[in-house]
């Protein structure tokens, strides 16, 4: 199983083994873990599940499609290059060891 | 032997009971009622729900479908159209670009909650959920107020199945096909005279430089009428039921409102309007010792999974301090509800205006009249008494 480490924005670490094929978002709100909310359950409709994906995973995730561009303007926090939505990253062998850091707010 | 008849009055009733021997003694159960097979636990639905490419929404998501709807509506088309088709409406109901609706809902809230001030009881869903409801879809849709009630009504029963016959009756086809043709006209319309509303903008829009189907743009309208009214006021009155038997919760919200969001979610999970929707395999699945053939109906019991003690512990518990953050109450996946913010920004108006002005009410009925339905449960009545 996938491994993923959560860098709270205070800097709290959690590390979390997702079934492959789950997502990031999934893997946050399933293990407790504060700071994402995942309001729209997963269907690309809000930003509130907004990480910050660690520069060396970054070509190794999915490109974001048109529609998570627009959302992620919608975020509450900076929009930062390394911007994305943690319910359109799924857990596979390609991202094992994946760190991403959670924004201050997500609403 | 156990059944479980997604049919049955019992099961519309309390489904709770059933769903618990599922998860625990038949996880993929084949469900004979309906010739499919069921996934009750969460962990089972959520992997469903992320993999559209084997479970797949177009033969339909409805456990009984509508005829000519699958592949034309936005739950009943898998990705990439799927998600080019949301695109287009899903930038008009976000938070943000919801603002306008605040107003609007709060009048009509008061106007109904006026209307039966003063009474020693009322009946939520008919005074005060369904009302609120229309009034908002109306507004949004931008659509004649002429005939409200019917379209509230016939929205209804096209949701509905016939416990008897175990399928859609002739009376729910004629209310779906009303709506359709009801929709149709509103097509033309806007069509004509486009305005900038939701509906005129997904009417005239178009994909790589093409118009959209007619039968497409027809049944997404007609679906989001039938979810935007059934799906809203049936989530409102579970959370009024709620409340209702639930005193310390709701003498707690009334105390400080600022906890309805947490005690709407909590709604969402302890017993979801949206009970039970279905997928179709794209190839042979094996799981829990049952071999599942492409091709195969999988219903997706989201009421179940909502209540599944290996993912939400005490959740027979109803626990507004829960913040049950994954819960199956809108779906999830791609096809997760397209209004979870409409619906939220209305729940909440309504009940901090309700709990203001009638902080203190209860259950009148000991039986409530359930919908009939292989997919909703929802009160079709729902008398409180003011206390």
């Amino acid at each position: 199983m996938p491994k993923v480490t959560y860098i709270e924005h205070g800097g709290k670490e959690h590390h979390v083994e997702l079934p492959a094929g789950w997502t990031l978002m999934q893997g946050a709100t399933l293990n407790g873990i504060d700071g994402i909310d995942g309001e729209c359950g997963g269907s690309c409709g809000c930003a509130t599940c907004h990480v910050y994906v660690d520069e060396a995973f970054l070509d190794k995730v999915e490109p974001q499609s048109e529609t998570e561009d627009e959302m992620l303007d919608c975020a509450v926090s900076p929009r930062e290059p390394n911007s994305r939505l943690s319910c359109q990253i799924k857990a596979t062998p390609a991202i094992d060891g994946i760190v991403v850091r959670l924004p201050e707010a997500q609403s | 032997m156990f059944r479980f008849d997604p049919y049955s009055p019992a099961i519309d009733a309390d489904p709770f009971p059933y769903y618990k021997v599922l998860r625990d003694e038949h996880p993929c159960f084949w469900c004979e009622e309906a010739g499919m097979w069921v996934y009750s636990r969460y962990a089972d639905i959520v992997t469903a729900l992320n993999d559209w490419q084997t479970y797949s929404s177009a033969r339909g998501n409805l456990v009984d479908e509508l005829p000519n709807r699958a592949g034309a509506t936005l739950g009943t088309t898998d990705p990439p159209r799927h998600d080019r088709l949301r695109a287009l409406i899903q930038k008009a109901v976000t938070k943000k670009a919801l603002d306008h609706v605040v107003e609007p809902t709060r009048e009509s809230c008061t106007r109904h909650l006026d209307a039966v001030a003063g009474e020693k009881s009322f009946d939520f869903v008919n005074e005060v959920s369904s009302k609120v409801t229309v009034d908002l879809l109306f507004y949004l849709f931008d659509m004649p107020r002429e005939g409200q009630e019917t379209v509230r009504d016939k929205a209804v029963l096209m949701v509905q199945t016939d416990p008897a016959s175990r399928r859609k009756g002739p009376e729910h086809i004629a209310a779906y096909e009303w709506m359709a043709s009801y929709a149709a006209e509103l097509i033309e319309a806007r069509k004509k005279a486009p305005g900038d509303d939701l509906l005129s903008n997904f009417i005239t829009a178009e994909i790589d430089g093409e118009s959209l189907a007619d039968r497409e743009v027809q049944m997404t309208v007609t679906t989001l009428i039938m979810a935007g009214i059934e799906s809203l006021s049936g989530f409102l009155s579970m959370m009024a039921l709620n409340l209702a038997d639930h005193g310390d919760a709701r003498r707690a919200l009334a105390a400080d409102p600022t906890m309805i969001p947490d005690a709407m979610e909590e709604s969402l999970r302890y017993n979801t309007s949206a009970q039970r929707f279905k997928r179709c395999l794209q190839r042979d699945v094996e799981v829990h010792g049952q071999t599942m053939r492409a091709g195969d109906f999988v219903m997706l019991a989201y009421g179940s999974g909502n209540r599944d003690e290996r993912q939400f512990p005490d959740a027979d518990v109803y626990d507004i301090a829960r913040k049950p953050r994954g819960h199956l109450g809108f779906g999830g996946g791609v096809h997760a509800c397209l209004g979870t913010s409409l619906a939220r920004l209305a729940c909440r108006i309504v009940f901090e205006q309700l709990l203001r002005r009638i902080p203190e009410f209860e259950r009148v009925q000991e039986q409530l009249p359930w919908v009939p339905s292989s997919n909703f449960r929802s009160p079709l009545r729902l008398d409180l008494a003011v206390g």
